[in-house]
């Protein structure tokens, strides 16, 4: 394939605005991260396409280009000559600032337009601490930040991925939501779009969004109404007769013949994950319980040895890449992840294309794994609790012999750095359980003395997040360790680890995780907080160089919300939540039934090993291969 | 193993590129190219090519180059036509020539680099303070990065500063020493000459030259140029 001339920007594209590039450019920090000249970008004539769609990722360039369902989605909408996506980043401080200054609109990368002008804007909702940039984003691309404030020409904003699927606090700033997959549904939205524009001449958006509401895996927010009784949620009320109650997820059944780019946009600047991506498998059965992404993408669907290697092929010779990274919610179970790895070892050895195993198993199999794939650097393992006890808690299903044997095997195949990641606040922890943390670590720490003349390198990294609740998993019946506490713990593990030779302890800031189970779990109200902290000026949260939690406390205090209430919120089991009204697909009762179990410590079984274990998925493909086995 | 020296332009937008970006950008455009680089030993495997000096963020080149070696042998268009045809906009291959194996990479003996600027305004003084300059023996500088705070004798890395017209505008070109053994950046000169608010002033980076014996060589066989 190659790099195609013809993508190039023609004569006489019909930009918006001119805007002269450079002159901005020369005035920030990183000027590359703005130009969208890379290779494999797509550039079509603006006045030949009928539905024009901003694809926004609500930060910096570096990481939005590092996330897969952005690429599959401007490479699906892209190959339709009649639709037309781009992309659009949020701007560093610096280049803000210039914007603002200069009354320069917010703009795409590709054709340079300003985000009014599109059609749609679809922003990828991927962790709550970038729900003020979005706000930014809107501003200065010059759409009004509430949806019943916009007109006519105004961009559709639209909101996915898995912030989605607790939408609420959300729920003001967007004409709708997607939940669940997009490979599908996205060009189901855009078709409709196209014949609303055609009939109706972008007047009543009213009718546009009734007409979509009724495409399963839409929600429009502005069709329903939280029901508040003396200040408790207790339900939703439907106010659009067309608009279904309850909103369910959409996966893609096959994802063998699904959609998936043959080429990527191959950034000049150094991303965070700088690589060609190929998607294993999505979902993920392992039902590790804090996890929300085992929950949401399920079931497990895979794509197949033969199409893997041909999508790898095609990925390689269209981009230049020199990393292909595997990727999944956890590769080393890809069933045939032997025969994947030596089929494109043997396709791409030679080449010098380095393939990478991000998301492996802390065991003794993984490791070998990753040993053929790359036997320098350094390894990560995630057991991601201490003790034992705390670990069946959350249905983390590995044993301390298999850690350790693992990180045994990476120090005596030449690696001499171990990665470690765990979190603490996780439910019923108590000191022992992190006291036993201290001394798992230890007995990695130990291992130095099989390094032999590696001895003097060996390096543990200790890091510690902390555990966030999170909507539609068994433990959104439980409340997040209050902030104090979480400081007390980090101190705690700090003390204990600082005596161990050769181990650096780095944490998640407290504040930010807090911040971010209110949200998780938020709801409606929590809207109006979001507009004040923003209009205070919070944004790039997630970045602790512009994380500011006083702020964000003046802006709770402001709205007379205490952020307490939601990150301890511990309702009833049979209370009405305020993201029910979305569907995952995973019954109530399997979660509830999980919840239980981990209190009481049990695990619960891989569906893909022992068989279904009941999680309430209808039509669901891995159930064939039950084998009946009991919970 | 085969050796070629490549003289290449970086010009428009791509000028934001950083020094890393480039190399990137080469690396990519070679393995989409399907041209067989060499590549180091060891464990982590690199491509051997290696720039003649690294050019800043915002900077054209208009005469850049590059030390490649591929592990097999390739015509010389041929190769410059599969390089050209994968490179955005604003990145050219300019001639390719092959190098004898033996021959010192560009990096190691690149000494100096002529930069050239345009001057919207010339102020009235500015003559003076370029002559001023040239005749000082030692001209010490306070240099400052995020770590230390160091002086530098600035005086004997500029070769050589000079105005002319050209097509009747007032053009500055500055020949300054670049490379191993030290030198200066054309924003410090621009510093020196009370210029660097001007930011209606574009600098770019005209050619490499190498030292030897008190006089400027381009670099072997490519782009024979001729300033100052
Ligand atoms: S329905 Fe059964 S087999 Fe399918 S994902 Fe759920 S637990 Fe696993």
């Amino acid at each position: 394939m190659g790099y195609n001339k013809s993508n190039l920007p023609k004569k006489g594209l019909r930009l918006v605005t001119e805007i002269d590039i450079s002159r901005l450019l020369e005035r920030v920090r990183k000027p590359a991260s703005y130009l969208g000249r890379e290779i494999n970008a797509v550039f079509k004539k603006l006045g030949d396409v009928k539905v024009h769609l901003g694809l926004a990722f609500p930060d910096l360039y570096e990481v939005g280009m590092s996330h897969l369902g952005l690429k599959i989605l401007y490479a699906l909408v892209n190959k339709e000559p009649d639709f037309y996506a781009e992309r659009i980043f949020a701007p560093a401080r610096d280049m803000e600032d210039i914007l603002r200054k200069e009354k320069i609109p917010l703009f795409s990368l590709e054709s340079r337009t300003p985000l009014k002008n599109f059609d749609l804007i679809g922003f990828t909702l991927q962790y709550e601490l970038s729900y003020t940039t979005i706000l930014n984003m809107l501003d200065l691309g010059g759409i009004p930040l509430h949806s019943d404030q916009r007109k006519g020409g105004d961009p559709f904003v639209i909101g996915g991925g898995p912030g989605a699927l607790n939408p609420e606090p959300l729920a003001p700033f967007f004409d709708f939501f997607v939940i669940g997959d997009g490979e599908e549904i996205l060009p189901e939205i855009l078709k409709v779009f196209a014949h609303w524009k055609d009939g109706h001449d972008r007047r009543g958006r009213a009718a546009f969004l009734k007409k979509i509401a009724r495409i399963p895996g839409i929600y429009v927010p502005s069709f329903y109404e939280p029901l508040y009784f003396q200040g408790k949620f207790y339900g939703m009320k439907v106010l659009e007769k067309d608009a279904p109650s309850v909103i369910e997820r959409r996966t893609v059944p096959d994802l063998e013949n699904a959609f998936y780019p043959e080429s990527f946009v191959v950034p000049y600047v150094d991303v965070v994950h700088d690589r060609a991506v190929l998607e294993l498998f999505r979902g993920c059965s392992k039902g590790c319980r804090f996890c929300q992404a085992g929950y949401i993408y399920r079931p497990v669907r895979e794509r197949t040895v033969s199409r893997l290697k041909e999508l790898a092929g095609s990925i390689i010779n269209s981009t230049g890449f020199e990393e292909l990274s595997l990727s999944s919610l956890s590769s080393s179970d890809y069933s045939c992840i032997e025969g994947l790895l030596e089929e494109l070892e043997q396709k791409f050895g030679k080449d010098y294309v380095r393939l990478s195993l991000p998301s492996l198993r802390a065991d003794a199999y993984a490791l070998r794994l990753a040993d053929q794939v790359n036997r320098s650097g350094g390894v990560t393992f995630a057991p991601e609790a201490g003790s034992q006890r705390l670990r069946n808690v959350i249905n983390k299903k590995i044993a301390e012999e298999e850690i350790l044997e693992a990180a045994h095997l990476a120090v005596s195949s030449g690696r001499s750095h171990i990665k470690l990641y765990f979190m603490i606040g996780l439910p019923t922890e108590t000191e022992e359980d992190l006291s036993e943390l201290t001394r798992l670590v230890q007995k990695i720490a130990n291992l130095r003395q099989t390094a032999g003349n590696r001895k003097h390198a060996f390096k543990v990294t200790v890091s510690v997040s902390t555990f966030v609740p999170k909507a539609h998993t068994p433990f959104q019946w439980e409340p997040q360790l209050e902030l104090p506490e979480v400081r007390r713990r980090q101190e705690f593990l700090r003390q204990h680890l600082r005596k161990l030779r050769g181990v650096d302890f780095t944490w998640h800031e407290a504040e930010m995780s807090f911040l971010e189970a209110v949200f998780a779990r938020g709801d409606r109200l929590l809207a109006s907080v979001l507009e004040r902290a923003y209009a205070m000026g919070s944004r790039l949260d997630a970045w602790s160089e512009s994380f500011n939690f006083p702020l964000w406390e003046k802006a709770f205090a402001g709205e007379e919300i205490e952020p307490q209430n939601y990150a301890r919120y511990k309702p009833a089991l049979d209370d009405y939540l305020p993201w029910d009204h979305i569907d995952t697909g995973l019954s109530r009762e399997f979660l509830k039934r999980e919840y239980q179990r981990a209190l009481k410590g049990d695990i619960t079984y891989d569906c893909r090993e022992r068989g279904c274990v009941g999680c309430g998925l209808e039509n669901c493909s891995l159930r064939q291969v039950e084998k009946g086995v009991p919970l | 193993m085969y050796h070629y020296r490549l003289c290449f332009s970086k010009e428009g937008d791509l000028k934001f590129l950083s020094h890393l970006d480039l190399m990137r950008t080469f690396i990519r455009a070679l393995r989409r190219a399907g041209v067989p680089v060499a590549y180091s030993k060891g464990f982590n495997p690199q491509p051997k090519l290696s720039f003649a000096a690294p050019l800043g963020v915002g900077l054209e080149g208009k005469n850049e180059y590059l030390d490649l070696y591929l592990s097999e042998h390739r015509e010389e268009n041929k190769l410059m036509e599969s390089f050209n045809e994968q490179f955005p906009p604003g990145l050219k291959i300019k001639k390719i020539s092959t190098v004898e194996l033996n021959q010192h990479p560009l990096a190691s003996v690149i000494g100096a680099a002529l930069y050239v600027a345009n001057l919207p305004a010339v102020p009235p003084d500015l003559p003076q303070t370029l002559a001023g300059i040239l005749h000082m023996d030692t001209l010490v500088k306070v240099r400052q990065d995020k770590k230390n705070v160091k002086k530098v004798d600035l005086r004997p890395f500029i070769y050589d500063l000079k105005i002319k017209d050209v097509d009747g505008k007032d053009t500055l070109f500055m020949l300054l020493a670049t490379g191993s053994k030290g030198g200066v950046r054309p924003q410090e000169v621009l510093e020196l000459l009370h210029l660097e608010r001007d930011t209606e002033i574009k600098v770019y980076r005209q050619d490499l030259f190498i030292l030897e014996g008190g006089t400027l060589k381009n670099p072997e066989g490519i782009c024979s140029v001729y300033y100052l």
